[in-house]
């Protein structure tokens, strides 16, 4: 029997389009039937909308610049081509993503190339004439010569920097190894400066792995600042970018996320039975009766996230410049806005299928549910994500509470090896699924659709199929089929 | 009274009775120990003093350097008490969300390390903690300091157990209360007095109060962050019941407008806890008056400090308890009409007019981005400034032409609204703002 008591559920949030998809009778059943299992289903049309949210958040504070889309968040072409037909824009961070966002329709002006670089990336990025936001000097160095030796035209860059000092209190940042320290920001702007005849400096950048704002708020407040110093050296930079991190809403309820994790402290604490699979703690563990280490876990349940993140780290004081609203520095000082969501412009956007092969009892008599996808097929493990799967009967019916006792059951994935659970918590469902039916694990198409995915014993990697409503019912191709203009009533 | 040192002054806190009328108790006597009276003005006064003081000599001959983890109370007292000896004072959190604190904690000298906060991508290799980095710097051979270390050092919960306790049996005649409530902070105070009580009379009842999860209650930890907690023992309470910031300031305003208690939101919710817990008791403290009438029943909370520092605090959850008079000349009062109606002029025509009639040019942003970019002969007040100067009138001439800027032309159209209706005859905005003037590609400078 399942050893919770009670079910401790953690329902994913659904807006509208996913809710909708999920209700849409036998058209997810009969698409893995005809497309296997795994199966990632996305929405084009989602993308679009939270770009125009973004955009929004913009518009409140009447700032102008650029969203850029972190790429390697997904890797479907399906929504980067629907993204090109907004005007939104995209970060690339590799020689493949720049490739994709050329070929998916993005013109040099709406791409930035960001992240670690080798010298094809940095060639491709001068030679088509995006962005280049730099790392370091040496980063710099590199593409003035390749600029200079192959006779390309001046390109612009930005310069990311990292470490921030300010005034009042220290922030103990966490260290990363992006970014050049803003306390060396001398040393950098000479190299700018060296190479200005094939270099322009158009802005700086920070981006912090960090949920808090006060933190990234100093950051702005950093850049602002050394922006003033590139100004007084006679450059023209315009722009600050912030970089991602906006973070995304996944579950429902509040109230479950909270009861969640206090429940799963109990049972740390040994206060209760497990929740998870042999006891594993998620970062927390019992030091004879204290509790220590830190939940390792995405903080999945997040009122605040996305553009309306975006929207209030904006109205938050500049501490250090008389505390006006860090819109109002930026605006005030004629700086374009750029930010790199990567996870928040995703939310919403698609979902994992896969099969049930096979549901069994474990020797300690709890349910285990054997999928036919492997966990880097949804790495919600890997990202400490949780939240439960919706449970998809043959013709495609939610099943929902009620329809059975509830059933706490492990997921197991495909592969032989121990380690190879799709998720290590005791997920929740409506009731015991049956094999044949499907699983779903929704919002997944933010890093965990297939930023990990692998064909670790020659499993098959899920295919990619695109998906929309038209004239009230919903329509799919196949991820790289997908074009915007192929949707009577897309935009032109 | 006459003492040697200030920190004399710690401890002997009153035990003031709260009036029946406010509580509505009928059994039960209701007294507030006070210490927000302590000299630094909370009860960590007694564990810092208590725990800094047998290290401070050794660590005057070593230069060491105090610290503690704190976001409050006990950082002020220690950093008083450092400051006091000569030693420098370092308070490490991520929990110091009181604007007020950290800027007097500056004042005093403190120097303040804010760990991170929440990873957003998730690192499944990185194992280790702020808190543990911090502790390992701690004990890195040939550092120097003197780590109070409130959340596991028993000396914090001795300070209650040979003070607060003891002074609260002695005032209520050598008798333990019926009840004592406490917020758990460190859980010092609730964990050293409840020992001392129990040890009066094992039938004391111990209420401790924690923040709803996911609020914020300053000094008072979750139902889970309390587990964290080297010196929390679940035992130690009859009962563990949850507070939320409203609530808690209902009771802060009930003790200060009702009592005269100028108590913190966390005495507010040690208030609000003991009353809505003892209110539930009534009625069989009533059957019980039937069978042996003439029994009174007690109960003593802790108000841990004073309402001064928590006043953005309070502003923030509650704005409506600071009411602010009407204004005159509030650019607020302007219809959208008037607003669209302001006299405005395009970079172009504004260069000629600047041109041939020398306006004054007036921006409105802040001196920093004014000092970066400006139009050259603009003077710069800043709009809060402006606000202020246009509340007593118009503070240029009727016959001088003026021109306001902001970034994009909308407060400066605000204001030339404004100016207009107050009865300025030729003033006007800078449409689109510098923003627009830029990329006309007209002149700024820096000079």
């Amino acid at each position: 029997m399942p050893s919770s008591p009670e079910p401790l559920s953690l329902e994913p949030r659904l807006d509208v389009r996913l809710a909708s998809l999920l209700g849409a009778g036998d058209f997810l059943p009969s698409l893995v039937d005809a497309l296997g299992s795994p199966l990632n289903v996305l929405l084009p049309d989602q993308i679009a909308e939270n770009a125009a949210r973004f955009r929004a958040a913009y518009g409140t504070h009447r700032l102008g610049g650029q969203v850029y889309f972190a790429h390697k968040a997904n890797r479907s072409s399906a929504l980067l081509r629907r993204l090109a037909a907004t005007d939104a824009a995209v970060d690339v961070a590799s020689l493949g993503e720049l490739q994709h966002a050329l070929g998916a329709g993005f013109v040099p002006d709406r791409i930035m190339a960001t992240g670690p670089k080798n010298r094809e990336f940095l060639w491709l990025a001068a030679r088509t004439g995006v962005t280049v936001h730099a790392d370091s000097a040496g980063e710099l160095d590199e593409l003035a010569a390749l600029v200079r030796a192959h006779q390309l035209a001046r390109i612009r860059v930005l310069v990311r920097l990292s470490a921030f000092d300010g005034p009042g209190v220290k922030v103990l940042t966490r260290p990363s190894r992006f970014g050049t320290p803003a306390g060396e920001l001398d040393p950098l702007l000479k190299t700018v400066e060296r190479h200005a005849d094939v270099l322009e400096l158009t802005g700086v950048g920070y981006h912090l792995d960090t949920t808090s704002a006060e933190e990234k708020a100093r950051a702005l407040e950093g850049c602002v600042r050394a922006l003033d110093v590139c100004r007084g050296r006679g450059l023209r930079p315009r722009a600050v970018d912030i970089g991602g991190g906006f973070g995304v809403n996944y579950l429902a309820h509040a109230a479950q996320w909270e009861r969640y994790t206090s429940e799963l402290t109990a049972a740390v604490l040994g206060h209760r039975p497990p929740l998870t699979w042999r006891g594993h703690g998620y970062g927390l563990r019992n030091d004879a009766g204290t509790l220590r280490g830190a939940l390792g876990l995405y903080p999945a349940h997040r009122p605040v996230a996305g553009a309306r993140y975006l929207d209030e780290l904006l109205a938050l004081p500049a501490a250090s410049f008389g505390g006006r609203s860090l819109a109002t520095l930026l605006l005030e000082n004629l700086y374009d806005l750029y930010t790199e969501p990567g996870r928040a412009l995703v939310d919403q956007c698609g979902l994992v299928l896969a099969r049930v092969l096979e549901v069994r009892r474990t020797d300690g008599g709890e349910p285990l549910v054997r999928l036919a996808m492997k966990a880097d097929d949804a790495g919600l493990e890997e990202h400490g994500v949780l939240m439960d799967p919706v449970l998809l009967g043959r013709d495609g019916t939610r099943a929902v509470a009620g329809d059975g006792p509830a059933a706490g059951v492990y997921l197991a994935g495909s592969l032989c090896l121990e380690a190879d659970l799709i998720t290590r918590r005791m997920v929740f469902l409506p009731r015991l699924p049956r094999p044949g039916e499907l699983l779903a694990f929704v919002n997944t198409a933010g890093y965990c659709m297939d930023f990990q995915t692998s064909r670790a014993q020659h499993q098959p990697v899920a295919r990619k199929v695109a998906a929309w409503q038209e004239d009230g019912s919903w329509r799919w191709c196949l991820d790289e089929q997908y074009w915007p203009i192929t949707r009577p009533g897309g935009e032109p | 009274m006459r003492y040697e040192s200030i920190t004399e002054a710690i401890g002997n806190t009153p035990l003031v009775r709260i009036d029946p009328a406010v509580h509505g108790l009928r059994h039960i006597d209701l007294y507030a120990k006070l210490e927000l009276l302590n000299p630094f003005g909370s009860v960590k006064d007694r564990a810092a003093w208590n725990m800094a003081r047998p290290g401070l000599a050794a660590a005057a001959e070593h230069g060491s350097q105090v610290v503690e983890l704190s976001s409050g109370n006990t950082a002020k007292a220690l950093a008083v008490i450092a400051g006091m000896h000569g030693l420098p004072f370092k308070s490490v959190t991520n929990r110091m969300r009181i604007p007020e604190i950290k800027d007097l904690l500056l004042l005093l000298g403190a120097d303040i390390e804010e760990l991170p906060g929440q990873s957003e991508c998730l690192d499944p290799t990185n194992t280790e903690d702020p808190l543990t980095l911090f502790h390992r710097e701690l004990s890195e051979p040939g550092s120097s300091y003197l780590h109070t270390d409130q959340y596991f050092n028993p000396r914090n919960t001795e300070a209650h157990a040979t003070g607060t306790g003891p002074e609260i049996v002695k005032d209520l005649d050598g008798r333990a209360p019926d009840w004592f409530v406490a917020c758990v902070g460190t859980a010092g105070s609730s964990t050293g007095v409840a020992r001392v009580l129990r040890e009066h009379d094992p039938r004391v009842q111990v209420v401790g109060l924690v923040a709803a999860k996911s609020d914020f209650i300053p000094g008072i930890r979750t139902l889970d962050e309390v587990h964290e907690v080297g010196l929390f023992d679940p035992a130690t309470y009859d009962t563990v019941e949850s507070v939320t910031s409203d609530e808690a300031i209902e009771g802060m305003l009930t003790l200060a407008r009702r009592c005269g208690i100028l108590a913190g939101p966390t005495g507010g919710a040690a208030y609000f806890g003991t009353v809505r817990h003892l209110r539930s008791l009534e009625a069989r403290l009533t059957e019980d008056q039937q069978t042996d009438p003439g029994v009174r029943r007690s109960a003593v909370f802790i108000v841990c400090d004073r309402i001064e520092s928590y006043l953005s605090y309070t502003r923030r959850r509650r704005p409506d308890l600071f009411r602010l008079p009407p204004r005159r000349n509030d650019p607020a009062d302007l219809t959208d009409a008037e607003v669209a109606a302001a006299p405005a002029v395009d970079t172009p025509d504004a260069q000629k007019w600047i041109e041939r009639d020398r306006p004054l040019v007036v921006d409105l942003r802040s001196p920093f981005a004014y000092a970066a970019l400006h139009i050259e002969g603009a003077i710069n007040i800043v709009d809060e400034l402006f606000d202020e100067l246009v509340r007593g009138g118009l503070p240029f001439s009727t016959r001088q032409p003026v021109l306001l800027v902001c970034p994009v032309g909308e407060q400066s159209a605000r204001y030339a609204a404004l100016l207009t209706r107050m009865g300025h005859p030729d003033v006007r905005s800078l449409t689109g703002g510098v923003i627009a003037w830029r990329d006309a590609g007209a002149p700024l400078v820096r000079d």
